[in-house]
C-alpha cells in the first residue's frame, strides 16, 4: 500500500479534536428551515408522550411526525383547537414554507410511520432503523416500549453516542417530563455543551434525511446515464449527512442513441460526516470535503489501516481532472469508517473523508466494485424522474457522436476543435497531447470508424457545466477497445474536451 | 439519596392472615405466633443495639429450625447488609425473591445492594420486580426513581463522553431493615396493630391509656365540625410544611410521643426525614379525598397523597392519626395504605 502514512496527514482527525470548531461552522445556515421542522418534530414527539404520562386517563391524539409534513387539512377540532393540533399547524407551515422555499430537490415529505416507514427500514443501517423505530414509539407515547428498545440498542453499540442519549432521555422519562432531545442536567449540559450540540444536530438531519425522501424511481441530476459496467453507484447529499447506495439498473442503449434514461435502484440509505470545516475542499489541509463527480479507486487492507479508519477505506480520485484544472490540492479522500470508540462521527468531523459507521462501510465493501462505481457528492442532491433528463443527455450524445466521427474519419485538423485550449493531462498540455491522438488516429488508418459502448455520463454543474464521460472506444470491426474517460466543459455554449485518458 | 428500606413489611400479609387465626380460632395457635414475633422481635432489638454479631447468632438458630422462614431469612440479608457482607446479603435476598417471588421487599433490598456496588442496571431490574410484585410499594417506586436518575446521568455521561470518574458515587438506596414500616406496603389494619403489640415500641404502648380517656368527649356534633376543619388546616398545614421543605413546620406536626414506623427511634426517623426531604429540589404534596373523623381528641384523617419529586410522582392513601395537644392537633401515627 502506498499505506497510510501519506494519507493520515490529510484525513479524519482523532475524535479528541472536534470541540469548538464544529458549533461554530454550525452556525453557518447548513440545515436551514429543515432541520427547525426536525427540532419541532422531535420537541413534540416527546413532549406528546410527557404530556400524556401527566394526564393519565385524558387520550391524547398521538402525535403523528408524517402528519406535519402532509397536508394541513386534518384539523381535528375545529371549535377548540388544542396546544398539540396548534404546534402541529405551525411546524405545518413550516414544512410548507420549506418546499416552498426549495422545490428544487426534489424530495418528498414522509411519515416516520407506518407503510412509509416500513419501505425505509430496510434501506438503513440496522442500528439507525433501530433508533428510528425507537422514535417512532416515543412520538406514539409508548416510552416504555421505547425505553426497552434502547436499552437494547445501547448494550449492542456502546459507542453509539446519540443511542445513550435518547436512552438517558427515555430514563428520564420515567421521572421527569423531558423537554427536547437530550435533556441533560445542566452542568452535564455545560460540561459539554459542543458534544451535545452535535449529537442533536445528528439526530436532527437523521431525522430530516428520513422524512424528506427522494420519490420512487427518481435519480440524482448527475447521473445524466450509466453504463451497466458500473453496478452500483454512490451520491452524497452534504446537507442531509446522507449517502445514497444505488444498484444501477440501467436498461442498454436503444435505437440510434448511444445509452439509455439511467434507472437506479436505491438499496442503501446511511448517516454520514464530512470535512471539519464542511464542503468544497480547496486546498490541502482545509479540512473540507471535495464536490464533484469522483469514482472508487481502490480499497485499502483495513489491517495496515489505524483504527481511527475503522473497518476499512475507499479511496476516491480526488483531485480528479476538473479540480486539477482548477488548482486544488490535497489528496487520501476516503469513504472510511469509525473508529472503535465511536459508532458514528459528528456530521462535520472527519479531515475532509466521507465516514460511515462500520456496519454501513461494511455494506459498502462488500457491494461496490472499485474503479467502475461513481461517487458524487453535492452540497444538495437534487431529485428528478429520469425522463426529465432525456433532452440534455441527446444533446450530449449529439456532440459525443460528431467527435466520434470526426475521430473515426481521421479528420485530424477537426478533431482538434473538439479540445480545448485548457486541455492538459498530467501536466501536459494540448500540443505535448495531440501525437498521442494522432498516433491512435493512424493506427484506424482513419477509415473505419469508431463504436463506443458503455457509455457513462454524469454532469457536474457549479460555476461552469462540466461533463464526466466514460465509454468504451472500438474501432469498428474490431472485439476489441480501449476504455476512455473524457472530461468536457462547455465553453462558450460549445462543449470542449479539457481532459482525456483512461480511469 | 437512594433510600434503603428498613423493614420486612412484606410480612405483614402473612401476619394480617396469623392475626384472624389467632381471633378465630384456638388459643394453641397464639403462643406459636407470640413465640415467633418474640423472636423476631429480639433479632429485632440486638439490630437496633448494634449487636449485630448476637442478631447473628440468634437469626442462624431459627433458621436452624425453620430454614424456610422467609421473615427471617430477610432479617439475616439485612445483618449481612448492615455489617459489609454484600455478597453474602445477595445471596440471601436472590434466594428469598427465588423462593418467595410474590414479596417485594427483598427486591427492593437486593436493588440496594446491587446500587452499593454501582449495578445500577442490576438495581433497576430488581426494583421493577418488586414494583411488578407490588404497583403501589413507595419505596420501590422512590428507589427506582433514584436508580433511574443515576442511570439516565450515566446514558447521558456516555453520550456526551463526560469522564463517568466522579459519576462513581453510588446513591444510598433505602434498605428495609425493620420490623413492620408504615410507609411500604402499609396495609396496617387495625386487627394487625391488635395482633402484634410485641412489635410496638414503647412509645406506642402509652397511648391506649390517653386514647381510652377523652372516649367520653365527643358527642358534640357542632364542636366536632369544627374540630374537624381544625384538623383538615393541620393536616394540609403538615403538607404545606413538607412541600415547602420547612423541617421544623414539617417535624413540629409530629406528637413528642408519635410512633415513627419500623420501630426507629423519633432521633433516627428525623434524621431520615431529613435526608429524604431536604435533598430535594422540588417536593409537591396534593391532598385530595380528605375524611376526618375526630372522636374527642383524637382524629383519625384519612385522604389521597400526590407526591412528586424531582425525580418521582406518586399517589397513595394515607392515613395519620391525630391527637390534639393545647390548641394544636398532632400527628402520632403515618400509614399508607387504604
Amino acid at each position: 500500500m502506498a499505506g497510510w502514512r501519506t494519507f493520515q496527514r490529510g484525513h479524519a482527525s482523532l475524535p479528541a479534536a472536534f470541540p469548538s470548531p464544529v458549533s461554530r461552522t454550525w452556525k453557518r445556515p447548513i440545515a436551514g428551515l429543515g432541520a427547525l421542522v426536525s427540532v419541532a418534530l422531535l420537541a413534540l414527539l416527546f413532549s406528546s408522550c410527557v404530556a400524556r404520562d401527566s394526564s393519565s386517563g385524558v387520550a391524547l391524539e398521538p402525535v403523528n411526525l408524517g402528519s406535519a409534513a402532509q397536508a394541513s387539512t386534518s384539523t381535528a377540532n375545529p371549535d377548540q383547537p388544542s396546544l398539540l393540533d396548534s404546534a402541529l399547524a405551525k411546524v405545518q407551515d413550516a414544512a410548507q414554507g420549506l418546499t416552498a422555499s426549495r422545490p428544487s430537490t426534489g424530495l418528498e415529505p414522509r411519515p416516520l410511520s407506518g407503510d412509509a416507514l416500513q419501505e425505509v427500514l430496510p434501506k438503513l443501517g440496522r442500528a439507525e432503523a433501530r433508533l428510528i423505530d425507537i422514535y417512532r414509539l416515543i412520538s406514539q407515547g409508548q416510552h416504555r416500549q421505547a425505553l426497552v428498545q434502547a436499552d437494547a440498542l445501547v448494550r449492542d453499540h456502546p459507542n453509539f453516542h446519540l443511542a445513550h442519549l435518547v436512552h438517558g432521555d427515555l430514563l428520564s422519562l420515567q421521572m421527569r417530563p423531558v423537554a427536547q432531545i437530550g435533556d441533560v442536567p445542566d452542568t452535564k449540559a455545560r460540561a459539554a455543551l459542543d458534544q451535545l450540540n452535535v449529537l442533536r444536530e445528528e439526530s436532527r438531519r437523521r431525522l430530516r434525511a428520513l422524512t424528506e425522501r427522494p420519490p420512487e424511481g427518481s435519480v440524482p441530476t448527475q447521473f445524466l446515464t450509466l453504463s451497466s459496467q458500473s453496478r452500483h453507484a454512490i451520491a452524497v447529499d452534504a446537507s442531509r449527512s446522507r449517502l445514497y447506495l444505488f444498484e444501477n439498473q440501467t436498461p442498454a442503449a436503444g435505437n440510434g442513441t448511444l445509452a439509455g434514461a439511467p434507472k437506479l435502484k436505491l438499496i442503501g440509505d446511511y448517516y454520514i460526516s464530512v470535512g471539519l470545516q464542511g464542503i468544497e475542499k480547496r486546498l490541502e489541509g482545509d479540512k473540507r470535503t471535495p464536490l464533484g463527480v469522483y469514482y472508487i479507486t481502490s480499497s485499502l487492507n483495513p489491517d495496515s489501516l489505524p483504527d481511527l479508519y475503522g473497518v476499512g477505506a475507499l479511496p476516491i480520485n480526488y483531485p480528479n481532472p476538473l479540480d486539477v484544472q482548477r488548482g486544488k490540492t490535497g489528496s487520501g479522500i476516503w469513504l472510511h469508517g469509525t473508529p472503535r470508540e465511536q459508532f458514528v462521527r459528528a456530521p462535520q468531523a472527519s479531515d475532509g473523508c466521507v465516514v460511515l459507521s462500520n456496519p454501513d462501510l461494511e455494506r459498502l465493501l462488500s457491494t461496490v466494485q472499485i474503479r467502475t462505481t461513481p461517487v458524487v457528492i453535492a452540497p444538495e442532491l437534487h431529485w428528478v424522474r429520469p425522463e426529465v433528463l432525456d433532452t440534455e443527455r441527446r444533446q450530449f450524445e449529439a456532440t459525443l457522436q460528431a467527435w466520434r466521427d470526426t475521430k473515426g474519419q481521421g479528420d485530424l485538423q477537426k478533431l482538434k476543435g473538439f479540445y480545448s485550449g485548457r486541455f492538459q493531462n498530467q501536466g501536459r498540455n494540448l500540443a505535448q497531447w495531440w501525437p498521442k491522438v494522432e498516433g491512435e488516429v493512424r493506427s484506424t488508418n482513419g477509415q473505419r470508424g469508431l463504436e463506443l459502448k458503455d457509455l457513462s455520463l454524469l454532469q457536474w454543474r457549479d460555476s461552469q457545466d462540466t461533463m464526466v464521460v466514460t465509454f468504451g472506444e472500438v474501432a469498428m470491426g474490431q472485439s476489441r477497445g480501449t476504455t476512455k474517460r473524457q472530461y468536457w466543459a462547455r465553453e462558450n455554449d460549445q462543449w470542449k474536451i479539457f481532459f482525456e485518458g483512461t480511469p | 439519596m437512594l433510600q434503603t428500606v428498613k423493614s420486612t413489611s412484606f410480612l405483614s400479609a402473612p401476619l394480617r392472615l396469623l392475626a384472624v387465626s389467632v381471633a378465630v380460632s384456638a388459643a394453641l395457635c397464639a403462643p406459636l405466633a407470640m413465640a415467633q414475633t418474640e423472636d423476631y422481635a429480639e433479632v429485632n432489638r440486638l439490630m437496633r443495639a448494634g449487636q449485630m454479631s448476637e442478631a447473628l447468632t440468634k437469626a442462624d438458630q431459627y433458621l436452624a429450625g425453620k430454614p424456610r422462614d422467609p421473615q427471617m431469612r430477610f432479617l439475616k440479608g439485612v445483618i449481612q447488609t448492615e455489617t459489609g457482607k454484600p455478597t453474602d446479603a445477595i445471596t440471601t435476598f436472590t434466594k428469598l425473591t427465588e423462593d418467595f417471588p410474590e414479596l417485594p421487599e427483598p427486591y427492593n433490598n437486593l436493588a440496594v445492594l446491587y446500587a452499593g456496588q454501582s449495578q445500577f442496571d442490576k438495581a433497576r431490574a430488581a426494583l421493577e420486580m418488586a414494583i411488578r410484585t407490588n404497583p403501589s410499594y413507595a419505596t420501590a417506586h422512590e428507589n427506582l426513581g433514584d436508580v433511574y436518575a443515576k442511570l439516565a446521568s450515566q446514558a447521558y455521561s456516555k453520550a456526551l463522553q463526560l469522564d463517568a470518574g466522579n459519576a462513581a458515587v453510588a446513591p444510598k438506596l433505602s434498605l428495609i431493615r425493620n420490623l413492620f414500616a408504615a410507609d411500604a406496603k402499609g396495609v396496617r389494619p387495625t386487627t394487625v396493630a391488635a395482633a402484634t403489640p410485641p412489635a410496638a415500641t414503647p412509645a406506642a404502648s402509652t397511648k391506649p391509656a390517653t386514647a381510652t380517656a377523652p372516649a367520653a368527649a365527643p358527642a358534640q356534633p357542632a364542636a366536632s365540625g369544627a374540630a374537624q376543619d381544625e384538623v383538615e388546616a393541620a393536616v394540609q398545614a403538615w403538607a404545606k410544611a413538607w412541600a415547602s421543605k420547612n423541617m421544623q413546620g414539617y417535624l413540629g406536626a409530629y406528637a413528642p410521643n408519635f410512633t415513627p414506623p419500623g420501630g426507629q427511634s423519633r432521633k433516627d426517623w428525623e434524621a431520615d426525614r431529613k435526608a429524604r426531604i431536604v435533598p430535594r429540589t422540588r417536593i409537591g404534596v396534593d391532598l385530595s379525598d380528605i375524611n376526618v373523623t375526630v372522636n374527642g381528641d383524637r382524629a383519625s384523617a384519612k385522604f389521597r397523597q400526590a407526591y412528586s419529586s424531582d425525580n418521582l410522582n406518586v399517589t397513595s392513601r394515607k392515613t395519620l392519626d391525630l391527637v390534639k395537644s393545647g390548641n394544636r392537633w398532632l400527628i402520632l401515627r403515618e400509614s399508607t395504605g387504604s
